[in-house]
């Protein structure tokens, strides 16, 4: 797979104007809201079902700050091209469950719409931690949004998230919370509250993500390797018991769907509940493995890392010990 | 940071979640749904508003002409076998069951089947049941405007070499206030146990809430 995006030359002097940029994405978002507004019957299935500014401009604005802020690094500097990949993929994924015709779909079907979590929660969200962000992305910000993020209330916050007890509960937290029978129907039924349950969810996921994918030791980071280790090993039981409990319940749980109609009326209100179920159980758990093993492996960087200097006397021999067998 | 420090952030954070829990749990929705038939939609769902063509008078039709009433908005079509008409004929029984008090009422099948339910024809199907009820039609982009803001679920597929023309639709009748404001989701109607009784009820509370002065106000502003 050829991947064109890390090619781009350092831009010295940018074609257009930030304001003239940024105009034109108001102006794409204006068409794209009155046009789904308007004619929603005739809408292409890649337009967005229910227009959404704050996630229009959210996912629009990250891709051009993070491509901006790539275009600005030293070449040798650069996320290497599967990151960048990963970072598009993630942000085109979580796009594209929420502003197209998908939404309408995951509206309308259980499974759906448990598939359409799973991508904002955890695929979306993972593929970005992966992508390792944070260095592109704060060259590419404008300085308003820079200041914002490195502002103490701010920084006090994401330190605060980063407890492994809490990070742990919201993740399970905000999954079980929407899914609460009464909330579910109510969030189905008023757009604002839908909006702000996709918002949770994803920045729900950013947040967890990043706490285990991060590659860097502690200090800097708030924990080692071991807290964030069990944390996402401990998440996976809950998503497990949830899900297994949707996969066997014997009466329909969600009235939304039977109430304001489901996409395909040849599955059963149950089929359909328990396919809801395994999203929740298997693919949202299994997760949970390959972030465990990607944790490992960064843990081994950055052992590989660290000089001989570094270490203490017993490592030194652990590592003069183990140097026979692995070559390296 | 400091131990003491982080514990107090988290301590904080630990309590604004148990707010924002409480808040969620006295939801109205949850409060007094025991009392309610259907399900309170009460500031979730948005307020009525449409433009479609009225069967019995062939003219334009907006929400602004059901002001005053109970209004009930239900989607479906003529050809439909077996949901709409029994619900019709439910809606019908609970119409009776209201007596005098129908009159505040009316209930409007808007077709998701233009293509084959003419004016005439909707017209016709919805004298069959009772004159509250009233056949309003709309260009594709009116009623999938109107599916979109109420969440609602419907397809046509036409005819083809191997298969039958199919639609398929919701079976959620939404209940509005004299204000045109969403209040209830009677599901029951069209299930193998109706609550008739219960929708009666819920209707003639409706009916009753006269609301005058300040209230009708608020609810208007909202």
């Amino acid at each position: 797979m050829s991947i064109t995006l890390s090619t781009t030359p350092v831009a010295t002097k940018p074609a257009l104007p930030d304001w003239a940029i940024f105009g034109l994405i108001l102006a794409v978002g204006g068409i794209l809201a009155f046009a789904s507004r308007t004619f929603p019957a005739s809408m292409p299935f890649f337009a967005p079902f229910e227009f959404s500014w704050t996630e229009y401009l959210a996912a629009v604005c990250a891709a051009w700050f993070y491509w901006r802020g790539v275009a600005r690094m030293q070449a040798s500097r650069r996320p290497n091209p599967w990151r960048q990949f990963a970072f598009a993929l993630g942000l085109g994924l979580i796009y594209g469950v929420l502003q197209t015709r998908y939404d309408y779909m995951a509206q309308h079907m259980f499974f759906l719409n448990r598939f359409q979590h799973l991508v904002m929660h955890h695929l979306g969200p993972f593929l970005l931690a992966l992508s390792w962000p944070g260095e592109a992305l704060a060259g590419g910000l404008p300085p308003f949004l820079h200041r914002l993020i490195h502002s103490r209330p701010v920084q006090r916050l994401t330190w605060a998230l980063q407890n492994p007890l809490l990070t742990g509960v919201l993740f399970v937290g905000v999954i079980d919370v929407w899914l609460y029978p009464p909330i579910n129907f109510r969030a189905m039924i008023d757009p604002r509250l839908y909006t702000f349950m996709n918002w949770t969810m994803v920045i729900d996921g950013i947040f967890f993500w990043c706490f285990v994918l991060d590659p860097r030791e502690s200090p800097p980071a708030r924990h080692g390797f071991a807290v964030r280790l069990v944390t996402v090993i401990l998440v996976m039981f809950p998503q497990i018991a949830l899900g297994s409990y949707l996969t066997f319940a014997t009466h329909d749980l969600y009235a939304f769907y039977a109430v304001c109609g489901r996409l395909y009326p040849g599955i059963s209100p149950l089929t359909d509940q328990a396919y809801g179920g395994m999203m929740v159980w298997i693919p949202a758990s299994m997760m949970s493995g390959v972030a465990f093993l990607l944790a490992l492996n960064n843990l081994r960087l950055a052992e590989d890392r660290r000089s001989p200097e570094q270490m203490t006397e017993a490592e030194r021999a652990m590592a003069e010990l183990s140097r026979r067998w692995t070559g390296r | 940071m400091p131990a003491a420090k982080t514990s107090l952030c988290l301590a904080r954070f630990v309590g604004l979640l148990g707010l924002v829990a409480c808040v969620l749990f006295t939801f109205p929705g949850n409060a007094r749904a025991a009392d309610w038939s259907g399900v309170d939609v009460t500031g979730a769902a948005p307020r009525l508003r449409f433009t479609l063509t009225d069967a019995n008078t062939g003219k334009q039709v907006t929400a602004r002409d059901f002001h005053g009433k109970i209004v009930l908005l239900y989607l479906g079509y003529t050809h439909c076998p077996d949901v709409c008409p029994l619900t019709l004929q439910r809606v019908t029984t609970v119409l009776s069951n209201l007596g005098t008090q129908r009159r505040d009422v009316r209930m409007l099948f808007v077709t998701v089947d233009p293509a084959r339910d003419t004016l005439p024809l909707l017209r016709q199907y919805t004298a069959a049941f009772a004159p509250e009820i009233i056949g309003l039609r709309g260009t594709a982009q009116q009623i999938a405007r109107l599916a979109k803001r109420y969440r609602l679920a419907y397809s046509v597929s036409p005819a083809t070499a191997t298969h039958a023309y199919e639609v398929t639709h919701s079976s959620a009748i939404y209940v509005f206030n004299r204000n045109g404001r969403a209040r209830l989701l009677e599901a029951s109607l069209a299930s193998r146990t109706p609550d008739l009784k219960g929708v009666t009820q819920d209707l003639r509370r409706l009916i009753n809430a006269h609301g005058g002065g300040a209230m009708a106000w608020l609810d208007q502003a909202l």
